[in-house]
């Protein structure tokens, strides 16, 4: 400690504010806007977080905000994020390099249920940047590859230089072990994949709808559409799970800015069932 | 008999004697208006009977808080700071202990924030009775009157004080600052009197029983209302800031010019202004100021009801008083039970 107990008036009670250091182990480019960051945190303790979970992150001096977990849970201290460079903090993050440190707090919010969905075919729908927390998912069941059905992966992009993960979705297709299936929103000279909006891979799809998990993750815009699709395909809403972007401030059901009627997502989600949020106004 | 009887005088000994232990805050005349300040001497308060501007939420939750310092470089380290000194808060009407109470509630829930409750845990408060202004609505909200949440309550008969004691930190302190006398049945009959009097005076009123507001503002929530005050509304948050049961906040940095040590705090944030619901990739969800009206209204009727029980509007009229549109709580309210009256 730089600082001297002096300076403050800190009682003996634990701030919910406190911050554990992570050190920036490695980083790569994924897209011309997106990093990942390989962190260690420096007091060798796990994170322990669970898929589609976030954390609060912050650089000193340039403020705190909520960023989803990218990797599948680890027993070691070790995580990753992806970030997109969008604002002040996201920003000075894509400055930092292998050693510098920045400070984290959670794990928060509740996850994806991996138990409920044990057994189950699994329908993967992601647009943008929504393959970030949804990739934590995936690692996670495909370590248990065997646990489950069918896997299917439909990834919805503006345009293909958007594409995140481009490896590892080539890899995961490979091993043939999830038929992914990416769209671009318009046509681009160099894509020669489909073009159209993510739902329109959605009707030639087959699925047992008894059996069928969805796992829905993209920008607000996208949900509405995609559980009309989904609808289609009979699923029922107890078998979609969204993932529900907000605005946070604190993480701790305080601050008001992830309010949506009485839930706080930071608190009750992100991620929630369909059927628990359906009825929910302005929640989709 | 639960009240003691306090001479007029009796009222500056007292105030000088907590200003022994504690820093007091009380209601004083600032620029014309009634305000919270600080009271250094017996001489500064003025036990006001209208509500003040601005509510006393902002010594329990300042406008500007340090929730942590922090220093970068080779060693970098963050320290939790929590600010709270012995306070008293005097001369707090009905409504805002009620309001205290509630946020009493939304800081103890789940993760305890204890910048907050180490500063609740410090401060006692001392109550005293009012005489509504045209925007006051408490009674039509059941804030009237108060039964806890004080440790003194201080209700002025005219010749006097009846005293009421909440906890029994607020009886020593009676003891210990005051003489007084148990209060005889003339003087207690006289409080009934003038409590009976305060519910004639309301000019705002709420045309339904207040248990049904939460199904009312619930079935309203496509009413053309919205529209029609959003489309008035500046989004300034006038309201936000002067509530007191709204306490969203942000959270920002500071750093010192060395670039080596700052602090993390909070400050007051309101759902009214533009951005409080924008994400980063510039969604909003609540762009309109109707919708961010109607997000704010039914967080007073019925989102926070839901999640801690009791009303959140106290009815201390606040926004209406400071809105410069003159957006108006109770006839809004009014006018949504009016419509739902009209449905099947």
């Amino acid at each position: 400690m730089n600082l001297s107990k002096s300076q403050t008036n800190v009682l003996d009670i634990s701030s919910p504010y406190i911050s554990r250091l992570a050190r920036i182990e490695r980083v790569a480019r994924v897209t011309e806007k997106e990093r990942l960051f390989n962190l260690s945190i420096e007091d060798g303790k796990t994170l322990g977080h669970l898929p589609g979970q976030f954390i609060m992150l912050s650089i000193p001096g340039f403020g705190e905000a909520p960023i989803s977990i990218s990797s599948p849970p680890d027993k070691g201290n070790r995580f990753e994020i992806c970030v997109r460079a969008a604002g002040n903090l996201t920003n000075a993050l894509h400055n930092l390099t292998k050693g510098d440190r920045l400070w984290i707090r959670g794990p928060y919010g509740k996850g994806f249920p991996v138990q409920d969905i044990v057994g189950k075919d699994l329908l993967f729908i992601a647009g943008g940047i929504g393959l970030v927390p949804m990739r934590s998912l995936i690692k996670t069941v495909l370590d248990e590859r065997s646990s489950y059905g069918r896997m299917n992966l439909f990834y919805g992009v503006k345009s293909p230089d958007e594409i995140l993960f481009k490896d590892e979705l080539l890899q995961w297709g490979k091993a043939g072990n999830i038929n992914i299936q990416i769209t671009t929103d318009k046509p681009h000279p160099e894509w020669k994949g489909h073009t159209g909006v993510v739902t329109t891979l959605l009707p030639p799809l087959k699925i047992d709808e008894t059996k069928t998990a969805a796992i829905v993750v993209g920008p607000p815009v996208m949900y509405k559409y995609v559980i009309l699709s989904l609808g289609d395909k009979r699923i029922a809403g107890h078998d979609i799970y969204l993932s529900l972007e907000r605005r946070m401030k604190c993480g701790l059901g305080k601050c008001g800015h992830c309010q949506i009627n009485s839930i706080y997502v930071c608190q009750e989600g992100p991620v929630f069932r369909l059927s628990d949020i359906r009825y929910l106004r302005e929640a989709i | 008999m639960k009240y003691r009887f306090l001479l007029k005088k009796g009222i500056a000994v007292l105030i000088a004697g907590l200003l022994k232990e504690f820093k007091v805050y009380g209601p004083v005349k600032k620029d014309g208006f009634p305000m919270y300040g600080n009271i250094t001497a017996p001489g500064d308060l003025n036990l006001l009977h209208s509500p003040t501007h601005i509510s006393p939420k902002q010594h329990l939750f300042p406008q500007r808080e340090t929730l942590l310092r922090f220093s970068s470089g080779e060693y970098p380290a963050v320290e939790p700071v929590v600010e709270a000194e012995e306070q008293a808060l005097f001369g707090v009407h009905p409504c805002d202990i009620h309001a205290i109470k509630l946020l009493d509630r939304v800081f103890a829930y789940g993760t305890a924030d204890v910048n907050y409750l180490k500063r609740r845990e410090k401060t006692i408060i001392i109550g005293s009775n009012c005489i509504p202004d045209k925007y006051c609505f408490c009674k039509g909200v059941n804030t009237m009157t108060v039964e806890s949440g004080f440790d003194l309550f201080l209700h002025n008969i005219g010749t006097g004080f009846l005293v009421e004691s909440g906890t029994q930190k607020g009886k020593k302190l009676l003891l210990k600052y005051t003489k007084t006398r148990k209060a005889n049945k003339g003087e207690v009959k006289k409080l009934s009197q003038i409590q009976n009097q305060k519910k004639e005076m309301f000019v705002a009123s709420i045309n339904a029983d207040a248990s049904t507001l939460p199904l009312i503002y619930s079935g309203s929530y496509n009413s053309p209302v919205w529209e029609r005050i959003g489309s008035i509304c500046y989004g300034c948050g006038s309201c936000n800031l002067v509530c007191p049961t709204c306490y969203c906040f942000d959270v920002r940095d500071d750093i010192k010019l060395n670039l080596k040590e700052g602090e993390r705090y909070r400050v007051w944030d309101g759902c009214m202004l533009e951005d409080f619901a924008k994400v980063a990739g510039g969604h909003n969800f609540r762009k309109t100021r109707g919708e961010r009206l109607r997000h704010r209204f039914n967080r007073k009727f019925q989102y926070q009801v839901d999640k801690f029980g009791g009303l959140f509007c106290v009815g201390c009229g606040r926004c209406s008083r400071t809105c410069l549109v003159n957006i108006n709580i109770a006839e809004v309210t009014n006018e949504l039970i009016e419509e739902s009256n009209k449905r099947p």
